[in-house]
């Protein structure tokens, strides 16, 4: 597939990387030489020195017959600007990256669509979805639901003393036939179970379920849910003023932030939450906000390093469920051993809809689940795919990847080694980053 | 992604490496077969050699591919250089062994000489007697020096696709010639693929070309895969002027080592409609203008001695000595020598320039004289306006002061190679100037000889020890530098 990305800023290259990875055609536009010349000399991709918001450059670039195009400069307008040139220019699908709800909203649909945008990210967004859904599920690290949650992926922290810990997966199997462990999340990285695996404290596992079975799988893990209602959040960035906004009244928040010319904007932004003016690393600030009452802290602020120790802080503080925004890809798996709850990477949202994008998933149902080194996707199975010629036994599936369930028939189900996928399934995919492409291939 | 790896990641990963030597040890050994075929047509002896020889390096390129178990497929850039320049030590070492057991045999060295100025496509010879060799051996010459010319990793890049991903990103970097690479398409094998698309289109014609003119099949295409290559090699003692110094073989000559020495992505640019792409191009002008201004002083230097006879000696026979050089290609017209001294320190100019970088030419490349000539010029326009602030432009834009660094760099380590691998064979007996012709000729991968090693006449005159320096001259020239010599530094091996 060709791709061209405009913006080889943080998302940009993220993208690119895992693209080229991916084996995909890759073109990187960015008016910064000096950005381009790493990525250029290091990874399997071409690199176009220009304004991305120019015809000449998109023209040179490509962007004519491309099949994908992706704009994610820093600017929404000039997003916009670019996907609109590409598909005038012939682009096959635009994304934008946008940065207000503005061009998300249903109602603006068919303008946003008449300027050449087909598609929109919009990380803060999904951030802060991502930060809801985390705030309803307190035990869970991530989750993954299908269809009003008939079908259900939950990423869940095996701690010391839960019944599973030490289990032989072949036995777990065997004595627990709705759920089924996808992957196992162990010291930095992320694997397809087999067999013979074990499951050890300290472990992410993420199973998939039915509706029906989610409070047995509490049960299992030894966890408790615990109801959240106020909410500390740290740093008045834009996914707070996104998250304050889409919870609609569903939980009580504060805001502190240290900018003051910040907090003086946000009572216009977030009407219904309390603005503190303050350093949410002074211990005695949070005490005064009554840190003790709140049901949890996330952290916000620009800093991944900040958001981290201060969610160590609030967890000593007696938090239950803590929330980190971390940037920096390398400490996401760092601040996961740590036991900050759960950890949101607006670039990994990104990208993890890209890549529903380029599996043609229904987008209009599933939401991405954005791990630093998976994928899980819900893709529609079509007549004649590969993946419908045989039980799933023998498939001869790649070791990357693993089907964790479908939805067949309005019901959410596992799927077994006898199972029979069949067109007009949904299939619920997990694949280890890197193995996109062999998804794909098996699943036309 | 990267960082999953750092417990594990290893300073160099052997394993792999071994797994991609064992797939171009298996790409060298189906060359090989080539000449064995060629040799069992014209009834040589030759041909057992070569299947052997293609028998030895298939199986030790099977034995390293599939015994050895990557545990990650990752490539740094410090296995991208490892690589790149073992592979022309390997791939010589198995090159060679033909030459040990054919009808006229060589020594080890002379062989590895031989086998090493072949791929690195300098064309210097140890074979006095070129004509007594056997038509096997013809077209091995001239194969390795084909194979070499664009590149055995690119080759490799194209063919296998196992390569493509970011390790054979980094041993591309490694393996073309020129300052920055530029890519052509996405992938790195879609680029690869184009690139050698354009040298076979372009050999095929050279070698329909030749064979229209006074040479029979066999000897166009030798000399097909010496020109276009710009190697060298020639299937005659005569070289070029064997076919009663046809002016038509000159003529088609030029005009192919004139396009090896283009930039082959250019030359794709161009084969694609984008004729503008040419005329943006500083470094290819500056090409055209150098051969012509070369010309014009070759011209009066040959009126100037009364060497003129006829039209042909003021203009094709300069014409082609020139574009031979320039192109570091190394053939040579019949009475080069009768020329005198200027045209010989015109010679060395040339040899140094070389041609455009990302072609098969050697030399140091138009693009850093370029870099350099303006950066020199904005140094002089300094010293009167010191506080004016100047960009070096080439292309049509600006190119970062670190670029421009690193290609003083790069100048300055080339001319200090050139006196080290000279008093080098001065140390070893040499006489002088042929101490210096030579190890400039071969680090620039020219090939011609001065003096004592004479126009046409080969190496083996030399002393052995002179033979493996100057062969590691060779590969530095062809590597242009950094990739090689990187090796020998401390902070390549130290974590």
């Amino acid at each position: 597939m060709k791709i061209v990305i405009a913006g080889a800023g943080e998302v940009g290259s993220h993208l690119a990387k895992l693209l080229s990875d991916e084996e995909q055609d890759i073109m990187l536009i960015d008016a910064d030489a000096e950005r381009l010349a790493l990525l250029d000399a290091n990874y399997n991709l071409m690199t176009f020195e220009g304004n991305p918001t120019s015809f000449t450059t998109l023209r040179e670039a490509g962007a004519a017959g491309c099949d994908l195009f992706i704009a994610v400069t820093p600017y929404e307008s000039n997003n916009i600007v670019a996907c609109s040139i590409a598909k005038n220019l012939g682009a096959q699908t635009t994304v934008a990256r946008i940065d207000s709800y503005d061009f998300m909203d249903p109602a603006n649909a068919a303008h946003v669509r008449h300027m050449g945008v087909d598609r929109v990210i919009y990380p803060e967004y999904l951030a802060a979805q991502e930060i809801i859904t985390a705030l309803k599920r307190t035990w869970v690290r991530n989750w993954f639901e299908l269809h009003d949650g008939r079908l259900v992926l939950a990423g869940v922290k095996l701690r010391t003393g839960a019944p599973l810990a030490g289990m032989k997966l072949r036995d777990f199997a065997y004595t627990n036939h709705h759920f089924h462990v996808s992957a196992i999340k162990r010291n930095h990285e992320t694997i397809i179970p087999r067999g013979d695996h074990s499951l050890e404290v300290g472990d992410i596992l993420y199973f998939t379920t039915t509706r029906d079975h989610i409070d047995d799988l509490l049960a299992l893990t030894g966890k408790t849910e615990h109801k959240i209602r106020r909410v500390l959040i740290m740093g008045g960035s834009k996914i707070a003023v996104r998250l304050v906004n889409s919870a609609h009244g569903e939980f009580k928040f504060k805001i502190v932030e240290s900018d003051i010319d910040i907090c003086r904007k946000l009572p216009q932004k977030c009407p219904d939450c309390e603005i503190i003016h303050g350093d949410a690393r002074d211990i005695d600030l949070l005490e005064d906000v009554g840190i003790s009452e709140m049901d949890a802290f996330v952290a916000l602020t620009a800093s991944s390093e900040t958001n981290i120790f201060s969610c160590l802080t609030a967890k000593e503080l007696g938090i239950k469920k803590t929330i980190a925004d971390v940037e920096n890809i390398q400490f996401i798996s760092q601040a996961e051993n740590l036991n900050i709850g759960t950890v949101i990477n607006k670039k990994l949202l990104a990208s993890s809809s890209i890549f529903q994008l380029l599996l043609d998933a229904d987008s209009s149902t599933s939401k991405c689940l954005a791990l630093a080194d998976a994928e899980v996707a819900e893709i529609e199975v079509r007549e004649g795919s590969k993946i419908t010629r045989a039980a799933v036994k023998d498939l001869k599936l790649p070791r990357e990847l693993t089907l964790a369930g479908l939805f067949r028939d309005g019901q959410g189900q596992l799927i077994s080694g006898a199972t029979q996928i069949r067109p007009g399934d949904h299939v619920l995919v997990f694949c280890l980053a890197g193995a996109l492409h062999k998804v794909e291939r098996l699943f036309t | 992604m990267d960082f999953k790896n750092i417990h594990t990641r290893h300073l160099i990963n052997l394993r792999m490496l071994m797994r991609i030597m064992g797939w171009l040890l298996m790409v060298e050994a189906v060359f090989l077969l080539f000449p064995a075929l060629t040799s069992a047509c014209w009834h040589e002896d030759d041909w057992l050699p070569f299947a052997c020889t293609a028998g030895l390096t298939a199986a030790t390129g099977a034995l390293l591919t599939f015994r050895s178990k990557p545990t990650s497929p990752h490539m740094g850039k410090r296995d991208g250089y490892l690589l790149t320049a073992m592979v022309w030590v390997v791939f010589s070492l198995f090159g060679l062994i033909p030459f040990l057991f054919c009808d006229e045999r060589l020594s080890f060295s002379d062989a590895f000489f031989e086998t090493m100025s072949g791929f690195t496509t300098t064309g210097a010879s140890v074979i006095n007697n070129v004509d007594g060799m056997g038509h096997g051996i013809h077209l091995w010459r001239a194969m390795m020096q084909w194979l070499g010319g664009m590149g055995i990793i690119l080759f490799t890049l194209a063919v296998i696709p196992m390569l493509n991903h970011s390790g054979g990103m980094q041993m591309f970097n490694a393996e073309v010639t020129g300052i920055t690479h530029d890519k052509i398409s996405p992938r790195i094998s879609q680029t690869a693929k184009n690139l050698w698309l354009i040298y076979l289109l372009l050999t095929f014609l050279l070698i329909m070309l030749l064979w229209a003119g006074p040479m029979d099949f066999f000897d166009s295409v030798c000399h097909a895969f010496g020109a276009i290559s710009t190697g060298g090699y020639s299937s005659h003692s005569m070289g070029i002027s064997a076919w009663h110094d046809s002016v038509y073989v000159k003529c088609v000559l030029i005009v192919f080592m004139f396009l090896g020495g283009v930039n082959f992505g250019l030359i794709f640019k161009a084969s694609r409609g984008n004729f503008s792409a040419l005329r943006r191009n500083d470094v290819f002008k500056t090409y055209v203008i150098i051969i012509f201004s070369m010309l014009a002083l070759f011209a009066a230097s040959i009126l100037w001695r009364g060497q003129a006879d006829g039209w042909q000696s003021v203009t094709i026979d300069p014409l082609f000595q020139i574009v031979s050089t320039i192109t570091s290609t190394g053939f040579t017209v019949s009475n080069f020598e009768n020329w005198g001294p200027f045209v010989l320190s015109l010679t060395f100019v040339m040899m140094f320039f070389g041609s455009c970088a990302g072609s098969t030419s050697g030399g140091a490349k138009i693009d850093r004289i370029l870099y350099l000539f303006k950066n020199a010029d904005n140094e002089l326009y300094r010293c009167v306006y010191p506080h004016s602030i100047l960009a070096v432009k080439v292309n049509g834009r600006v190119v970062n002061p670190e670029l421009v660094n690193k290609v003083i760099a790069f100048l300055c380590i080339y001319m200090l190679l050139i006196v080290a691998g000279g008093m080098a064979l001065t140390a070893l007996g040499v006489p002088l100037v042929d101490a210096f012709f030579s190890a400039f000729s071969c680090i620039s991968n020219t090939g011609l000889g001065a003096g004592i090693t004479g126009y046409g006449n080969s190496y083996d005159i030399l002393p052995d020890a002179a033979k493996w320096v100057l062969s590691f001259l060779m590969l530095i020239g062809r590597l242009e530098i950094f990739t090689v010599l990187v090796l020998l530094t401390p902070a390549f091996w130290r974590r």
